[in-house]
């Protein structure tokens, strides 16, 4: 189906009401300085500058939590280990963003829930640009793409690169 | 210790995108007007307290219950607002409940309202008041605005869902199709329902399919509309529900369940929800729910369910996770007519909130509507008997789950 005969909306039975009075007003909000302990990211984002990983895990579950977490929520214990994690992942879950970019045309995203190999936790990231949206599918596999020099910060891992998957049944999974 | 509970009438507002015509305590009016109309032997006086709730600043005011007193007959009386962002009708309703059950001396009769009045605000600034303490610390850990706004269109519900959408569609094995057929079946209910916002008699799978996506697998089609609406609901006590009309829908059941945030998690720190339409919530609300109210098989004792579902791949997993159908088997039912206004066991026949969406009024539409079911008065009632029903709520990242369990006879396990 081509873009252009796909319909922007929807008709249905509609009613029409009168406007009673109406009186604009603004909200100008105001800015707010909101409080956050980053202390158990601290040595996550050190290492981010050699270009490793490391997560946290809770000695209660055994859960590792990477990025690291304050606490864990099903323990409630602070975790207090440190392991390495590697940079291969997969795709936990994904989704397609529809966005305008500089000159107003939709660009297609694909959103991604990266899954760690290692870690118990997903989180939100971006594909490498030149991935071709159909190809995406749950569970492939994924590689981290470090920036060139790395700021301690997490936007340091870009994207992530697809990796070969010569499972026999890919076919079946996508 | 603790007062059986029944619901004796249920009200609405129309509901439309734009309520241009009234105001926002004239369009609580409305649904309070519709719900006092069904009990006419029930006046103002007889109301004992009051419970409503709407979203945090989406219509750019604060402490609406104050503005709204009046026009809710709540001068002088005990009044309460709750707000738990999606799940605020779910709440507000389940409080209405609590301050019943709790036996309060010369409290008995409780009206609980819930609304929402969105062309009158911007829901965006509402939801940033909702979100932004989660963003800005990602922005301090070195990701800018710009790219947050980029990363997290895929973060507010209709991100989520899609989310919930991929992972389900592939553990179904399901097409986009299945997903049109439930947008169908919906929106063609809400055509036989008066106070309902896309009302589509005559839909079809293909105009679904034919609209752009809006974030894949979910099509413009196939998303819940943005609408202006109220909903009222009286709650009281056993024996006075008996004086007050026929058939009287008692609470059996209640849950109110989260769990871990799904996408984004805690502080930036990702969710340990790695599938996010696993759904532990929702499975610990019917548990908690269905005990509380006796049913031990919920496809057999349950008769009609309203289920809480924006988009359609939630309403397919949310009658699997309440226990209606066996995993991934929910699409087959809606192929085969089991969900439909005439089937055995019918799904959202107001067009749920799929059609219909005054954001805090909808997670009370369900347990309302599935109780005028019972009653017999719902507007789009089914030509079965309905003895049991459920009505959920679900709101936003966070993944809390309300459910009430409904049933035309005194059936709560506990006393
Ligand atoms: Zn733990």
């Amino acid at each position: 189906m081509s873009k252009q005969t796909q319909r922007k909306s929807m008709d249905y039975v509609k009613k029409e009401y009168k406007r009673t009075r109406t009186m604009p007003a603004n909200w100008y909000l105001s800015s707010y300085e909101y409080k956050f302990n980053i202390t158990h990211m601290q040595p996550f984002l050190k290492k981010l500058k050699e270009k490793k990983l490391v997560a946290n895990k809770c000695s209660g579950c055994n859960r590792v939590f990477f990025p690291p977490r304050l606490v864990c929520g099903k323990c409630l214990v602070k975790p207090d280990r440190w392991v390495d994690i590697r940079d291969t992942a997969r795709v936990a879950t994904y989704a397609i963003a529809y966005l305008k970019d500089e000159n107003s045309e939709v660009q297609e995203k694909p959103m991604v829930l990266v899954h760690h190999d290692g870690a118990d936790t997903s989180s939100i990231a971006e594909l490498a640009p030149g991935v071709d949206v159909k190809d995406t599918y749950i569970s492939m596999p994924i590689k981290a793409h470090w920036k060139d020099n790395p700021e301690g910060g997490l936007m340091d891992i870009e994207y992530y690169d697809l990796m070969d998957d010569d499972a026999e049944d890919l076919n079946e999974s996508k | 210790m603790g007062r059986q509970v029944a619901i004796v009438s249920a009200g609405y507002s129309e509901h439309a995108s734009k309520r241009s015509d009234v105001s926002m305590p004239e369009l609580v009016n409305e649904a309070i007007e519709d719900c006092l109309a069904k009990v006419p032997s029930v006046e103002l006086k007889d109301i004992d307290a009051f419970v409503n709730g709407n979203m945090p600043a989406f219509e750019g005011s604060n402490i609406p219950e104050l503005w709204m007193t009046d026009w809710m007959g709540a001068r002088n009386k005990p009044l309460m607002r709750v707000t738990t962002g999606g799940t605020t009708g779910g709440s507000v309703a389940i409080s209405g409940y609590y301050t019943v059950t709790a036996g309060i001396p010369g409290i008995d009769t409780v009206l609980a309202i819930a609304f929402e009045q969105q062309s009158q605000g911007d829901t965006s600034v509402g939801l940033a008041s909702v979100a932004y303490g989660e963003i800005s610390i990602l922005n301090s850990l070195g990701i800018s605005y710009d790219q947050l706004n980029r990363l997290l269109s895929a973060g507010a519900a209709i991100g989520v869902a899609a989310y919930q959408a991929t992972t389900y569609m592939s553990k179904a094995n399901i097409t986009e199709e299945d997903l049109a057929r439930v947008v169908v079946q919906n929106r063609r209910n809400a055509a036989k329902t008066w106070w309902a916002h896309l009302k589509m008699p005559d839909l079809t799978i293909a105009d679904v399919l034919d609209t752009p996506y809006v974030q894949y697998p979910l099509r413009y089609g196939m998303v819940c509309p943005a609408s202006d609406g109220a909903v009222a609901m009286l709650f009281t006590t056993e024996e006075k529900a008996k004086d007050m009309c026929d058939i009287p829908v008692y609470v059996n059941g209640v849950a109110s369940v989260a769990n871990e945030t799904a996408v984004l998690g805690y502080d930036g720190s990702g969710s340990a929800q790695l599938d996010p339409s696993e759904q532990l919530g929702a499975m610990k609300s019917a548990d908690l729910a269905y005990s509380q109210a006796g049913i031990s098989f919920p496809r057999k004792e349950i008769d009609y369910a309203e289920v809480y579902a924006p988009f359609p791949n939630q309403e397919l997993m949310w009658v699997e996770k309440l226990g209606l159908f066996e995993e991934t088997t929910a699409p087959e039912m809606y192929e085969t007519g089991v969900t439909a206004h005439k089937g055995e066991l019918p799904v959202n026949c107001s067009g749920g909130v799929n059609s219909t969406n005054a954001i805090a009024a909808s997670a009370m539409e369900r347990p309302s509507e599935a109780a005028l079911q019972i009653m017999g008065k719902a507007s789009n009632q089914v030509p079965k008997t309905v003895h049991t029903s459920i009505g959920s709520g679900w709101g936003g990242s966070l993944n809390l789950i309300t459910l009430m369990a409904m049933s035309d006879e005194p059936k709560r396990k506990w006393k």
